[in-house]
């Protein structure tokens, strides 16, 4: 059904790029709006209630398993909603929150914090007083880092997006104080970190229009590593960590209360290219078992060398990137923060270690200044677009084809086996791939790049068998990008039908006419 | 081929702020960097030397602060660093600055070849590399893009100008001086790291080069001052309206009209 009215467009062409994301999957929409206030948002809002549309929330749409893909229904585009609305100084914790809507970009934000710069329009007096202390304080940081640092604050928060840094900081949630949340009918509640917790696996909401809800947290465990899939449950949780990950499944997020903690004086990196994957392996456990700890440990196997030395001779976008050892194989980056002397010695110290695992000192690179960290960021980041590269060129040919990534990750003790696991299992189907990520966190992305449908049905059968061997070492098959619509039967695999239907019924309590992110998590019945 | 390379701290420019009432760079609280043109000579200089064999020794006048980024330089494999400072160097302007390299230059002695970026970012006047070069009484070749071809006593340069580019040779020792995208510089490796922890940087004053203090820093800078603005620019802005089609359209037709199409 299609609606026009003073904030919702009908869909027409011009909106065609919001059917997509970097899924590369491409949907279909009836109509769309770009809210810039909660008034606004609300008003929204009542008129799908009044036909029952389907949502299809969005933020900056680089999420890559399809959460943003509508499927019929509306487009509600959050990037207007781009406004910091207030600051906030806790003299016990020492930190600063910053409250901020969901559509600020995660690069607009670290320049606002870097420069101590926002844009004060309607902030109160408290607020202002706080930026005037901020201004006078040291430096601080927000730190999760997911990479693509063009996505939206809400993104990241419904995906509880995560990154390299991850290993030191922990994901997003670690640094979410309070939500404001908007159900698809309307109704609206503000959630502060230990203000609302179950009880026992009860638990109890009431929104600003009176209305109570109720419902029970799943009894699924999760597991004990860095993980994305499904809502987050445990006993005599905050409400504010059931929001957070739940891919827009339960309500509109509208405000971010997010924490800033001091920023470390020195920041430091170093990438060592190894001989082998033994080498490799044998340093990243060693490292990460310093008791000066790095903050990210990152990986890129022989294949996304490669494909980064092809990338960098035939495409001007990457002509920057540095140019590797030559008999280089496989590459680990470390990054270390604090004090410059701490950070140094965390360096060579990890220098040792990698000429004792079988590296050689001269086959590193060492970034001391900004300058250096952003050439070796820029080279991290590189991998997942000379992917998403590669695939897009392979699709002119047959349109068919998708990447197929895994986000999975395992328990500290697997790391060997599931990295074993991978390469006898890649060696043995033929199929091209790519092996990169947060290895500090037993979470690598290996990438299948088919060049047939051959290929792609080949490389979705490995897929399947990773998600059972993962699962059996106690991972989980999404660590950071979430389920969206591409991983629905891997998130089944892993918390059961059971798991499944005590999810549905947490989303009945919020939103009982399953109009919110529909096809997010669950199938589309 | 022994290579001499002119390097500069300057303001680092992501954080820049200009002041609005003196229109001069705000330089408190702005950390320091290399300058980003200085760069490429170096890792040209370090390419050369790892082929040829020699040294690459990097030498620049500034505040006893700007040994660190030369320690940085030194971190990067170059041989050695020096630094001129002295109190009698502040203020100085092109024709001072290039009157103490030569002398540190000359103490130095011995060199092939001599590499500076093509501007410092901080005052962008591209001057000092050629005015260097006539103080020495050598041959230069500014905004080097390329190096074609570099034989012991001759070096072919390929040098960006504004409607293409120029093929031009020299004899040694000549003074180049480069464009950013020559090379990819490189970042310092442990191994290199490690020795240069070892070396220290030579810091020379006016006496050390027998400079004549009347010719160095502000005393013998002629340039003054006498107005710096920030330059308006005529922009305007319009928004293209209709389906993206449409606006595609529009927008073909704007470029073509303005010339920015070819064919
Ligand atoms: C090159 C590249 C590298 C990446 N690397 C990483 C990485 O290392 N780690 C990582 O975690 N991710 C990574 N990502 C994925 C992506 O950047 C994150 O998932 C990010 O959190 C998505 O944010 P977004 O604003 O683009 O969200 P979108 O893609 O617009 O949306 C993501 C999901 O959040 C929901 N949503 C968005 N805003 C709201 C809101 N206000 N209220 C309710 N629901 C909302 C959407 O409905 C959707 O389900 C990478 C992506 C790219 C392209």
């Amino acid at each position: 059904m299609s609606m026009q009215g003073k904030y919702i467009q009908r869909f027409s062409e011009e909106y065609e790029d919001y059917l997509k994301d970097e899924s590369r999957m491409i949907g279909e929409a009836d109509s769309i709006s770009f809210p810039k206030t909660e008034e606004s948002l609300r008003a929204i809002l009542f008129e799908l209630k009044n036909h029952q549309s389907k949502i299809t929330v969005q933020g900056a749409r680089t999420g890559i398993t399809g959460g943003a893909i509508p499927k019929g229904g509306h487009v509600l585009n959050l990037s207007r909603m781009n406004k910091v609305k207030g600051f906030r100084y806790d003299p016990k914790s020492k930190n600063y929150f910053l409250t901020v809507q969901p559509g600020v970009l995660l690069s607009e934000l670290r320049q606002m914090i870097s420069d101590k710069d926002f844009d004060t329009e309607d902030w109160s007096k408290e607020s202002l007083a706080t930026l005037k202390r901020f201004r006078k304080d040291q430096e601080y940081f927000f730190p999760p880092d997911p990479t693509e640092a063009s996505a939206s604050i809400g993104g990241m928060v419904s995906n509880n997006a995560s990154g390299a840094r991850t290993f030191r900081y922990g994901p997003t949630r670690n640094y979410i104080e309070g939500l404001r949340i908007f159900l698809a009918d309307g109704d609206s509640f503000l959630l502060r970190r230990g203000e609302n917790k179950a009880n026992g696996r009860t638990f109890v909401i009431q929104t600003d229009q009176g209305r109570i809800l109720s419902g029970e947290i799943p009894s699924y465990a999760m597991p004990d590593v860095k993980n994305a899939s499904g809502y987050y449950a445990k006993k005599n949780m905050d409400l504010v960590d059931l929001f957070i990950g739940s891919e827009g499944t339960l309500g509109i997020i509208t405000e971010v209360e997010i924490k800033l903690i001091p920023k470390p004086a020195f920041f430091c990196g170093m990438t060592v290219f190894a001989p082998n994957e033994d080498i490799a392996l044998h340093f990243i456990c060693r490292i990460r078992e310093c008791a000066f700890r790095p903050a990210a440990i990152e990986y890129f196997n022989a294949d996304a060398l490669v494909l980064l030395k092809e990338q960098k001779r035939k495409n001007a976008a990457f002509s920057t990137l540095l140019e590797m050892p030559f008999d280089s194989r496989e590459a680990v980056y470390v990054e270390y923060h604090g004090e410059e002397e701490e950070v140094i010695q965390g360096i060579l110290q990890a220098g040792e270690i990698f000429v004792s695992c079988g590296g050689n000192e001269a086959d590193t690179w060492l970034a001391l200044n900004s300058q250096g960290m952003e050439q070796l960021h820029f080279f991290r980041h590189a991998v997942p677009e000379a992917v998403n590269l590669t695939i897009d060129e392979r699709r002119r040919k047959e349109a068919g084809l998708t990447k197929l990534g895994t986000d999975m990750a395992v328990p500290d003790a697997m790391l060997e086996d599931v990295m074993h696991l991978y390469r006898t299992t890649l060696r043995e189907t033929g199929v091209e791939s790519v092996i990169f990520g947060h290895i500090g966190n037993n979470h690598v992305h290996v990438n299948i790049l088919p060049r047939n449908m051959e290929d792609y049905i080949k490389g979705k059968a490995l897929y399947g068998k990773w998600a059972e061997a993962v699962l059996k070492m106690g991972g989980t098959v999404s660590a950071e990008h979430g389920i969206g619509k591409m991983k629905i039967s891997l998130l089944k695999k892993m918390i059961g039908e059971k798991g499944i239907e005590e999810m549905k019924g947490i989303k009945r309590t919020f939103d009982p006419e399953w109009r919110l992110n529909i096809g997010n998590l669950f199938e589309i019945e | 081929m022994d290579i001499i390379v002119c390097v500069k701290q300057v303001p680092d420019t992501q954080e820049v702020k200009i002041d609005p009432r003196t229109n001069t760079i705000v330089r408190e609280g702005v950390s320091s960097v290399l300058n980003p043109f200085d760069a490429y000579a170096v890792e040209e200089a370090l390419r050369i030397r790892d082929r040829f064999g020699g040294k690459v020794i990097a030498i620049s006048m500034g505040i006893q602060k700007a040994s660190k980024m030369l320690k940085e330089i030194l971190a990067l494999g170059v041989d050695d660093a020096v630094l001129l400072s002295d109190r009698v160097f502040a203020g100085a302007d092109t024709l001072a600055t290039a009157y103490t390299l030569a002398l540190g230059i000359q103490k130095i002695g011995k060199y092939d070849l001599i590499l500076c970026g093509k501007q410092a970012i901080d005052g962008d006047t591209a001057q000092v590399g050629p005015s260097l070069a006539e103080k020495l009484n050598i041959p230069h070749i500014t905004y080097a893009s390329k190096i074609e071809k570099l034989e012991s006593r001759w070096i072919r340069v390929r040098r960006l100008v504004d409607d293409g580019y120029e093929i031009v040779e020299a004899s040694l020792p000549a003074v180049i001086t480069v464009e950013k995208g020559l090379n990819v510089p490189r970042l310092p490796s442990l191994k290199t790291f490690k020795a240069a922890q070892k070396k220290g940087v030579k810091i020379w004053n006016h006496q050390d080069i027998l400079a004549d203090p009347s010719c160095t820093g502000l005393n013998g800078s002629p340039t003054q001052v006498i107005k710096t603005f920030v330059p308006q620019y005529g922009k305007s802005v319009e928004i293209l309206e209709g389906t993206m089609t449409q606006q595609v359209e529009k927008l073909f037709h704007k470029l073509s009209e303005e010339g920015f199409l070819f064919e």
